[in-house]
């Protein structure tokens, strides 16, 4: 190894990071540059679609620092999307527009109930505590479905947030806002998962009680990891809510928590770039499918899952390390460490 | 006189009826590679777990180098100076041989909290982790994938990654356990050339290991402390020998 012994600067740092995440880097600048596509082709819903997949990768970035780095495997991350969503419609029922407030708000309600969820959850592992996550998203789901002032089961309709200087109003704001907070996003997680932090979690996943016989507190590095992907999921779930312009309790729905996972799996269990790829493919399935079909079998049109479910099947089956897996074994690699850094 | 290394006083743990540690007290001294033996069911695991901190005595207290740390979590009881290999070999098995020795760097080094720089190019880590698989001779083995390894060469790693902050008390719980023949007199070797910087508590059935490196061994039966001695008086000692033939002193 000829690594300099003075400490690398942070912008060495940077460069050194986006070479290992090429994939990761290939796929931001393809969403940078996909509104010249929708242009030429004069399909401005195209950008919903990016928008949509932009989101959920994000949510679904943040729980794999949970799920697939910590092996910790939450089924209840949707409702960390739900608060990240309402957050943007309460403050907008009592005036507070101001989007940075939003996310102010959003980022600090996810982090505390992160961190009580986290706490009460991480006593148990395994199937125990898929039911616990589950049972908590439950319960916040069921509190929005009983809450008459925000729109209870139907929802409320909010206005876009107030950025300033920048109206989300006008074409691409909001598209342009929502890649941004991905890049942050996915920086953010491309140091973590390398970082010492990262490398203690990953060993924790492998064995946690070779890591506790290290001197290190396991629970310490999961609860942090955990809330860290609440408050990821939160963020999302802000940008959701300008997207769509509405939020209901359907966003927290258990659905959505399992949503996410096949979308990690799909990409990519514990790879930076694999979550994102996961959501590309997951929507893009889910919204070309149904049309695909209607092409070829319309009176099945409807019953697009019966390819949709088995598709997942043999990706799961055959694709281990899912399709940012099958990227990387056919990619020119640099060297064995190379590898598996996507 | 030195002071003990450790020290149990009095230790008792019941599950229901049954007294799995029945008023055991012993001592390891500083430099000395004690060994725990007794036949199967004798209660040596449930005494290690006792030591390590993964099971609460019900009665009795346990001292690290004077210190009392009968409350301390199993974490804690690593950061006052206890390093301990499993009896079903306990590696970090996604990583490699180097990258384990970096996480057990970084835990040493208690500066495993940081979020930004990359650890596993870290020369500072990189250097220390070196250090630590020296000690068992696995460095040229560093890139290795710990999958690759042979069930021997695991057992070492989990050795070099127990002794990577220099503890004051090594637990070893059935370090032989599975390996060949050729294994096992590496392993021996290397507890022997390790006993030099450390006090030792070893569990093992492979008697031939037990009384070529115990400078001292107690016997467990039944939860309690039979005999304790050296090797030649434990093996001369007909308590013993009853307790292993099977209650039949002629």
């Amino acid at each position: 190894m000829t690594h300099p012994a003075r400490k690398p600067t942070l912008i060495r740092l940077f460069i050194d990071s986006v070479m290992a995440h090429r994939l990761l880097w290939a796929l931001l600048g393809l969403f940078a540059l996909f509104p010249i596509v929708t242009i030429i082709f004069d399909q401005p819903f195209w950008n919903d679609i990016a928008m949509r997949i932009m989101v959920l990768g994000m949510a679904a970035m943040g729980l794999n620092l949970a799920l697939g780095y910590g092996g910790m495997v939450s089924f209840g991350h949707a409702a960390f999307i739900g608060i990240g969503a309402y957050s943007v419609g309460i403050c907008d029922y009592y005036g507070l527009t101001n989007g940075w407030a939003h996310f102010a708000i959003s980022m600090a309600v996810c982090a505390g109930l992160g961190l009580v969820i986290g706490i009460l959850s991480l006593r148990t592992s395994g199937i125990y505590f898929i039911m616990i996550t589950l049972a908590f998203a439950q319960m916040l789901f069921f509190l929005f479905v009983s809450l008459e002032t925000f729109g209870g089961d139907d929802g409320m309709s909010i206005d876009r947030a107030d950025f300033l200087m920048i109206d989300l109003y006008e074409p691409l704001r909001l598209y342009f806002l929502i890649w941004l907070v991905l890049v942050i996003v996915a920086s953010f997680l491309m140091f973590i998962v390398h970082s010492r932090f990262g490398v203690t979690l990953r060993g924790i996943k492998s064995n946690e009680q070779r890591i506790e016989a290290m001197g290190l507190t396991p629970l310490h590095y999961k609860i942090t990891a955990y809330v860290i992907s609440a408050v990821i999921c939160g963020i999302a779930g802000t940008l959701f809510a300008n997207w769509q312009e509405y939020v209901s309790p359907d966003i927290m729905h258990w659905t959505r928590s399992g949503e996410l996972m096949i979308i990690i799996i799909l990409g990519g269990l514990g790879t930076v770039a694999g979550p994102l790829l996961g959501a590309i493919v997951f929507l893009l399935l889910e919204e070309f499918l149904p049309e695909l079909l209607h092409l070829f079998a319309p009176a099945y049109a409807e019953n697009w899952m019966i390819i949709f479910g088995p598709l997942l099947v043999v990706v799961v089956l055959f694709g281990r390390g899912g399709i940012s897996g099958l990227i990387t074994t056919y990619m020119p690699k640099k060297s064995d460490q190379q590898v598996r850094h996507d | 006189m030195t002071s003990p290394v450790l020290e149990l006083r009095g230790l008792n743990k019941s599950f229901g009826a049954l007294r799995a540690t029945h008023d055991v007290s012993l001592a390891v001294m500083p430099g000395q590679l004690h060994a725990l033996i007794g036949p199967n069911g004798a209660g040596k695991t449930t005494l290690i777990q006792q030591i390590y901190g993964a099971m609460p005595p019900d009665s009795g207290s346990i001292l690290l180098n004077g210190r009392d740390i009968t409350a301390l979590k199993p974490a804690a009881r690593v950061r006052a100076g206890i390093g301990r290999s499993f009896q079903i070999s306990n590696v970090l098995m996604d990583f490699t041989v180097l990258e384990n020795g970096i996480i057990a760097e970084q835990a040493r080094q208690r500066a495993a909290f940081t979020f930004l720089q990359p650890a596993f190019t870290d020369p500072s880590l990189i250097a220390g982790a070196k250090i630590i698989l020296d000690r068992v001779g696995l460095l040229a083995r560093a890139n290795q994938r710990v999958a690759n390894l042979s069930h021997g060469e695991r057992r070492m790693l989990e050795l070099a990654l127990a002794m990577a902050a220099s503890p004051s008390l090594l637990l070893l719980d059935e370090p032989m356990a599975g390996a060949g023949p050729e294994d096992s007199r590496r392993m021996t070797e290397i507890i022997g050339a390790l006993h030099k910087d450390v006090a030792i508590l070893l569990i093992e059935h492979d008697m031939d290991a037990v009384f070529t490196l115990a400078d001292h061994i107690t016997v467990l039966v039944e939860g309690a402390v039979i005999a304790a001695g050296t090797a030649t008086e434990i093996s001369a000692n007909d308590d013993v020998k009853t307790a292993y033939l099977g209650g039949d002193p002629q």
